[in-house]
């Protein structure tokens, strides 16, 4: 009864959902077979048949037994993929450039974060521009600096103008389009949107997701996969509510020794500790509060979650951004984890 | 420095926030609130009555307060047992007959108006402890049944023998003395009353019927499997409260000559909201007489005052009512949540800027540029150790260790694989040292500095040193002693890293950082312990230089070893020989080669250092934030260092897998290899150090070559 005023004086309990139901953790991501070595892979994409995965400036095909071949090279840093209906390969760059089938195509300003590419199958092709400010490597100090300036853009199949459909995005990181609306995974608040093709409207599909939700792609038997890149942490939403520790860490630490989300953890002793992850008698605890996490999410037809791939704390298949599948087979490159995992679906017992 | 960040090294550093939370610890913190409430009682009808504090007036209150406070002590008694007693007033008012039926009716002495009296009360409570206690019947249900059955009884008595005890013309100077007069300006009720609760106190609190009491109260079955006899405690409770009673009664007989339809009338409810609101719990276990009489006077007076101020009997016992629930509440939220707001308060992070280090990251090329080299070493008790904090190897190269069960284990040479529980001593057994003859000397986390003798005879040596003025927390307890060694005229420097947190407790000093380490001395000559410095950040390892006229100690938090002059133009002061480490230094011992060996525990962080800047942000985190979630120095990589005499480092090495060797909290050569511990580590560790002295050993270091 007195909590609400006393909470004036002590502050408020920071918490965040507990990974339970469809989220309830299990180590399927680190039991599964590294199907290849690959370092940071991105974004996996099935063209004709083949597998391709995005690492670094390059693009890699990937095959079961051989090492990745590289494909093509870029100028810049591959932040999205995308195929066409008519098979031509959609790359956008970490210098916010789009090339379509090798071509660059013009952007219209205030596109300067390609996040993810999608086309829906009518041919019209939507992208997610993460911020307004920073670049898709500067995810981290957008987060920590409460961005909320993404936007959704889309080219119908007739034009070739990028027009935008809606603004204020806390960083959009995925797409998934169903009909003539689109899903957009919003990163920064926790939730899974969807806008309404015609309009712009949003309306809220899935909130308060346990983590920070990155691409989406479509499953075999429909619904969706959902990779949630990094865990949400109670320090790490504890340190966004303060704003002058926050503001001389972002001017005064490095990125990578920041109190943020990140894709892989406990590399370096300069990175940050919580007491619950102290290694205690030659033990790092599971279910410790952790900066990285391996987390994908089956979502069935009306979008609710159905089950989950973990890696947990004590893992090392963390920061998982993208997931694809084909032949009943799950892709899923673990970008914190430096390689690409394969599950056979039909004979995983986790359904 | 800004000067928002000046600001808040002020508040901080300045402001004694954590007085807060050590006042709270304190069990007399219990009696605050009725205290205030006593003062506020007081002062209220004291300034509305005129003459509330005259003679005349006060000579009237204090006499019923007197005989009132004698049934609350009862009472007080038999809620710290766990029980209440409703039946009080009925036994007070009969009580009060008994004297009264003795000495008008059948005109007999005082003094067996008394003995009656206070058999009635015995009587009465005695039926009440026997069942209550022997027949385990409910305390409330029983009670009530012997306050209606006492009333009743009482009721027809008067009416039976009023008219009698008005014809009665029996008198005694006895009589008038007790019941009008004074002695040193008291009344007799008032002496009565102070007499009965000095020795309910001292009885409570320093005698085994009292303790018995309280353990019963606090938990009946915890009382029954120490051994307690439960139901006599019980029984015996509601005796004393009878007993109480009677003499209030007997007091009452004297004072008003004769026993009406209203004596005792409500006393019950009274003396139950006097005891509750002076702070002793309904649930039992926790309280005292002085509550019992605190909440005594204020019943009294605001009752009192409110007929003096020409309220009736209505507002009277709607005003007990009222509180009486706001006691309950404050009693049961307080008993639920103090933990709560200690926990949410006792934790007072204060400002520090630490200066900037050089990196410790491999490849950059300075003297703490950390490798892999520890996780080379050997495994030494893997799976079965859990916490050797300290190492130590004796003149016959078995190993020694502690353990966080509070046992030092020992493993056999040569091969160290089979191992035996060397002594139980209880607590953490943290840093070890050999004395000459061959005693193992160990500080043991939230006990004291022990000794183990090679037949294995435990002795405390020092559990405490002498207690500052100014501190409030108890700070002559030894809360924390980490690490020791033996100057070479036998006394042993230890360190006592904490005043403000129990040994298991370190990490949240980590994150407070404020300075109560301390640096202390026993002379086994005297057997004495003497604070010598005060005032640092953790003060961890200790060890003497190798002339044995200085010693290194280790500042955790503040990254720093200090030397302390033993003898010398600088006898007796220190000196900051290493600062502004990369690493939390842990415990330091001699190398081989003339240096130091000196264990980190842990790595400074960007974010952690931060931190320290920001108090205000560790305050809110530790609130806000479960413990499992805070922010800590990164303790999962550590290392060893080893550095000369004049401070300067030679060369560091670590476990940068943090898979073997994660936090080093200590290291000790013997004959060319380097042993390892650490207090969350299930292994010791083996590393043979290259080029080093393969015959030296650190007892014949300290104490020469084998005798």
């Amino acid at each position: 009864m007195l909590d609400p005023i006393l909470d004036i004086f002590r502050g408020k309990a920071v918490t965040i959902p507990p990974l339970d139901g469809a989220f309830r953790p299990n180590t399927l991501l680190d039991d599964a077979p590294a199907f290849a070595g690959l370092t940071e892979p991105d974004n996996l994409l099935v063209a004709d048949g083949r597998l391709l995965a995005s690492s670094g400036n390059a693009i890699y095909r990937v095959a079961a037994g051989a090492a990745p071949v590289l494909v093509e090279t870029f100028p810049a840093a591959v932040t999205a993929l995308a195929r066409s209906p008519a098979g031509e390969l959609t790359v956008g760059l970490e210098s916010g450039r789009l090339l379509i089938a090798g071509r660059e195509v013009a952007l219209p300003a205030g596109i300067g974060c390609i996040t993810a590419l999608a086309y829906a199958e009518d041919g019209t092709l939507w992208l997610a521009n993460g911020s307004a400010d920073h670049g898709p490597s500067q995810w981290a100090a957008d987060l920590m600096k409460k961005g909320a300036s993404g936007s959704l853009w889309k080219r119908d199949p007739a034009s070739s103008e990028f027009r935008k459909v809606a603004g204020d995005i806390a960083f959009s990181y995925g797409l998934h389009p169903t009909g003539k609306d689109v899903l957009v995974s919003e990163s920064w608040r926790h939730q899974l949107i969807r806008f309404d093709g015609a309009t712009g409207s949003r309306s809220t599909l899935l909130a308060h997701l346990p983590g920070y939700p990155s691409r989406l792609s479509t499953a075999a038997e429909g619904g969706a996969w959902l990779t949630l890149f990094a865990p949400r942490n109670r320090l790490i939403e504890f340190v966004l509510q303060e704003t002058h520790y926050r503001n001389d860490m972002l001017a005064q630490v490095l990125p990578q020794h920041w109190i943020a989300p990140a894709l892989a953890s406990n590399r370096s002793f300069l990175e940050p500790l919580q007491c619950g992850g102290i290694r205690t008698m030659g033990i790092h605890k599971p279910w410790s509060p952790s900066r990285s996490y391996g987390l994908v999410v089956r979502l069935d037809r009306e979008m609710r979650p159905q089950y989950s791939l973990h890696s947990r704390a004590n893992g090392t298949r963390h920061g998982i951004c993208s997931v694809v599948e084909k032949d009943g087979r799950l892709f899923i490159a673990s970008k914190g984890g430096d390689c690409l995992l394969a599950i056979d679906m039909a004979s995983e017992g986790h359904r | 420095m800004s000067f928002r960040e000046r600001l808040q090294s002020w508040r901080y550093n300045l402001v004694p926030d954590h007085l807060v939370g050590e006042i709270l610890s304190k069990r007399w913190t219990d009696n605050a609130i009725p205290f205030l409430a006593l003062v506020a009682t007081l002062g209220v009808f004291g300034s509305i009555i005129p003459g509330f504090f005259k003679p005349m007036s006060l000579q009237e209150s204090t006499r019923q307060l007197g005989e009132f406070s004698l049934v609350v002590t009862g009472m007080t008694v038999v809620m710290l047992g766990g029980g209440i007693d409703l039946s009080v007033g009925s036994i007070f008012a009969l009580s009060c007959f008994s004297a009264v039926f003795v000495f008008f009716i059948l005109e007999q002495s005082v003094w067996l108006a008394l003995a009656a009296s206070i058999a009635t009360g015995l009587l009465f409570g005695a039926i009440n402890g026997y069942l209550i206690g022997y027949f385990r019947l409910r305390a409330f249900l029983t009670t009530l049944v012997t306050f209606i059955f006492g009333r009743a009884l009482f009721d027809i008595l008067v009416t039976t023998y009023a008219a009698d005890v008005q014809l009665s013309d029996a008198t005694s100077d006895v009589l008038d003395f007790i019941g009008d007069d004074t002695f040193w300006g008291l009344s007799v009720a008032v002496w009565a009353a102070i007499i009965l609760a000095i020795i309910t106190h001292v009885a409570l609190t320093r005698s085994r019927p009292g303790w018995h009491v309280q353990a019963v109260g606090g938990s009946r079955r915890s009382a029954h499997n120490a051994g307690i006899r439960v139901r006599r405690t019980v029984f015996m409770t509601y005796v004393f409260s009878g007993f109480c009673a009677s003499l209030g009664g007997f007091l009452i007989a004297c004072r008003l000559s004769g026993a009406g339809p209203g004596t005792g009338l409500n006393l019950e409810v009274m003396a139950l909201t006097a005891a509750v609101v002076g702070g002793v719990s309904l649930g039992g276990g926790r309280g005292s007489v002085i509550k019992g009489l605190m909440g005594a006077i204020i019943v009294l007076t605001m009752t009192n005052g409110l007929i003096r101020l020409g309220y009736g009997t209505g507002t009277n016992q709607m005003v007990l009512g009222i509180m009486l629930a706001v006691a309950v509440t404050i009693d049961i939220r307080w008993l639920k949540n103090r933990h709560k707001v200690l926990d949410e308060v006792y934790v007072a992070p204060v400002y520090l800027k630490m200066a900037t280090t050089q990196s410790a990251a491999p490849g950059s090329g300075t003297p703490y540029e950390l490798d892999n080299r520890l996780s080379e070493a050997d495994h030494i008790g893997l799976g079965e150790l859990e916490g050797p904090e300290d190492v130590i190897l004796d003149r016959d190269d078995h190993l020694y260790c502690g353990t966080r069960h509070g046992e030092i284990v020992r493993f056999f040479a040569p091969d160290y694989k089979r191992s035996e529980v060397f002594a139980h001593i209880g607590g953490f057994p943290l840093g070890l040292a050999f004395d000459k003859t061959g005693n193992l000397i160990s500080c043991v986390g939230a006990m004291g500095l022990y000794s183990v003798s090679p037949e294995r005879e435990v002795k405390r040596l020092s559990a405490e040193t002498s207690r500052s003025w100014t501190s409030i927390v108890d700070d002559a307890r030894l809360r924390d002693p980490n690490d020791c060694d033996i100057a070479p005229d036998g006394r042993i420097y230890f360190t006592d890293s904490t005043k403000r947190y129990d040994a298991h407790d370190w990490a949240l000093d980590s994150i407070e950082n404020r300075a109560t380490g301390r640096l202390l001395v026993y002379d086994p000559k005297e057997g004495s312990t003497k604070t010598l410095l005060d005032g640092y950040r953790y003060t961890n390892g200790v060890c003497m230089a190798h002339d044995g006229k200085s010693l290194f100690f280790a500042e955790s938090w503040a990254c720093r070893v200090h030397r302390y002059w033993l003898e010398g133009p600088k006898a007796g002061s220190a000196e900051c020989v290493i600062r502004d480490m990369p690493g939390y230094p842990d415990n330091i011992n001699r190398a081989s080669d003339g240096n130091y060996w000196m264990a980190w525990l842990g790595m400074r962080t960007p974010s952690f250092d931060l931190s320290l800047r920001h108090p205000d942000m560790r305050k809110r985190m530790t609130r806000r934030l479960p413990q499992d979630e805070w922010l800590f120095p990164n303790i999962n990589t550590g290392g060893v260092v080893k550095f000369n005499e004049k401070g300067g480092i030679v060369e560091a090495m670590g476990d940068l897998s943090g898979a073997a060797h994660p936090m080093v909290t200590s290291m000790r050569e013997h004959k060319g290899f380097l042993f390892v511990g650490g207090i969350l580590n299930n292994r010791i560790g083996r590393y043979r150090i290259a080029g080093a002295d393969p015959n030296w050993t650190s007892p014949a270091s300290y104490w020469g070559a084998k005798p």
